[in-house]
């Protein structure tokens, strides 16, 4: 019967232990737990070293992990009730949510970028849900592409271009309520978008407000461009 | 472009995900938008700055013994049998057929299309990612930027060079180089490795080289396969036949 070459506990060492940090600080920023996030890892690790043999050397050895971590993860982690009641008060304030970028005043945008706090950041991507801050989190400070992030999260990449764009925008309306609260910004609203974007003077640009992209609705690109070749 | 379309794709374009076309018509509404313009350049800066907050965080030295430890103890990796795989890799080699003939009828109906892209980025004047001083700096910016080298114009045929531009061709980068022609023409050059982009297009004969034209929306573009195995495609505000000689003389004869 043909086999294959034989891997080693040091060929999975070399492939894997490396990227122990970005599992970790993925897991702990996913759990809120440092216990929890030692479980998950530790748990992550021992499924890739029993199934190191599906692995093909030479792929994406980060994105396979972070594909069993996410199983994982939603496997045994996940509140899904509690989710399903976050992402339920979510899209009831859709209203709320309102855009950060383009009706609050440049100047308290700006003002927000320069006094952000590394306490409110981690508070804020921690009230973010779960499909979203991990769509942010691997993107953000895992640099991983929409591409790998569809295999990870197993979505098209529509749908983590939907979540990319809700996730960033819940975490910045929680930054500026947290700046609001603290008396850091003291200028503008959110609620009921009382700065409406301006609107460039070019011909190709369109008076019309910016979209609310609906929860979780994937972006989808290809029906852009079908739009525009139709209209060309 | 519209607000709302350039809204929709925003992460997508701070994070670099847009590329050639998509990209292209992204920056022309950004030229024209200031609001979208802010956006996009407000955006940048908070993703940096969200990154600049959360920094790594240590892997306690615990769980690195704990895992080492449980690894040292666990069983050898087991084998990975072939036929266990082949289940898999029937299907899956059946689909890559599927799909490479997909691909194939595709690239072959979507070859022309290089020459939209020529004209759409004529038309839609995007700035420049290097300009001047001269020809050669603009030709050496893109040394180590594109799988190619890119051949330095010998003197001035066709032209001062304007800029550069990095492009997409499909799935490869490309140069695209504009010059002001000796008639006071702006000329637009798209260079790119490969030639099967060509396939399909209106052939014609120059001094005994296949040249391959397209027209549109008030230019002409020239498109011919060097000897150095790269693609030019020439576009200006000419007639083809115009273009063609400028072409001949620019390019064939030097």
């Amino acid at each position: 019967m043909p086999f294959q070459k034989l891997a080693t506990k040091t060929d999975f060492e070399r492939e894997v232990m490396p990227h122990l940090p970005a599992l970790y600080g993925v897991a702990l920023r996913m759990t809120k737990n440092e216990g929890d996030a030692e479980d998950l890892v530790q748990e992550t690790v021992l499924r890739a070293y029993r199934f190191f043999d599906t692995f093909e050397a030479g792929t994406n050895c980060k994105a396979w992990l972070f594909r069993i971590l996410t199983n994982t993860f939603c496997n045994r982690y996940r509140e899904r009730e509690r989710e399903q009641e976050v992402l339920g008060e979510v899209e009831s304030s859709e209203a709320n949510l309102g855009q950060f970028v383009g009706t609050t005043p440049r100047d308290a945008e700006t003002a927000l970028l320069g006094k952000m706090v590394s306490r409110d950041v981690e508070r804020a991507l921690a009230a973010v849900p779960d499909e979203f801050r991990l769509a942010v989190i691997l993107a953000d400070l895992e640099d991983f592409s929409y591409r790998e992030i569809a295999e990870i999260m197993e979505c098209p990449a529509g749908t983590v271009m939907s979540r990319l764009y809700r996730g960033r925008k819940m975490l910045q309306k929680l930054l500026y309520d947290y700046a609001r609260e603290q008396g850091i910004i003291k200028m503008g609203t959110l609620k009921g978008s009382p700065n409406p974007p301006a609107t460039g003077s070019g011909e190709q640009s369109s008076p019309e407000p910016t979209r609310q992209i609906p929860l979780d609705q994937p972006i989808d690109l290809d029906s852009y461009r079908r739009k525009k070749g139709s209209e060309t | 472009m519209k607000c709302a379309e350039a809204d929709a794709f925003i992460h997508a374009y701070v994070d670099g995900e847009l590329a050639g076309m998509d990209r292209d018509a992204y920056e022309q509404h950004l030229l024209a938008c200031d609001a979208c313009s802010h956006a996009c350049r407000l955006q940048g800066r908070f993703k940096a700055a969200v990154r600049g907050h959360l920094p790594p965080v240590p892997v306690p030295r615990g769980l690195q013994q704990r895992i080492s430890g449980a690894i040292a103890s666990a069983p050898p990796i087991r084998r990975r049998q072939i036929w266990h795989a082949y289940p898999r890799l029937v299907p899956a080699a059946a689909a890559a057929v599927i799909l490479f003939s997909a691909l194939g009828l595709a690239r072959r109906g979507h070859s022309p299309m290089v020459f939209e892209q020529a004209l759409r980025t004529y038309h839609s004047a995007l700035p420049m990612d290097v300009t001047g001083p001269s020809c050669a700096s603009v030709v050496d910016w893109f040394r180590g930027k594109v799988d190619f080298a890119l051949p330095t114009p010998s003197g001035d045929h066709l032209g001062p060079c304007r800029g550069g531009r990095l492009v997409n061709v499909q799935d490869r980068f490309g140069a695209y180089v504009v010059y002001q022609s000796p008639g006071g023409h702006r000329l637009d050059m798209m260079v790119f490795n490969g030639d099967d982009e060509l396939d399909g297009a209106d052939r014609r004969t120059v001094a005994g080289r296949d040249v391959y034209v397209g027209t549109g929306r008030g230019a002409s573009t020239v498109a011919f396969r060097g000897r150095d195995g790269l693609t030019y495609m020439l576009t200006a505000d000419l007639d083809q036949d115009s273009l063609q000689n400028l072409v001949q003389t620019a390019m064939f004869k030097h």
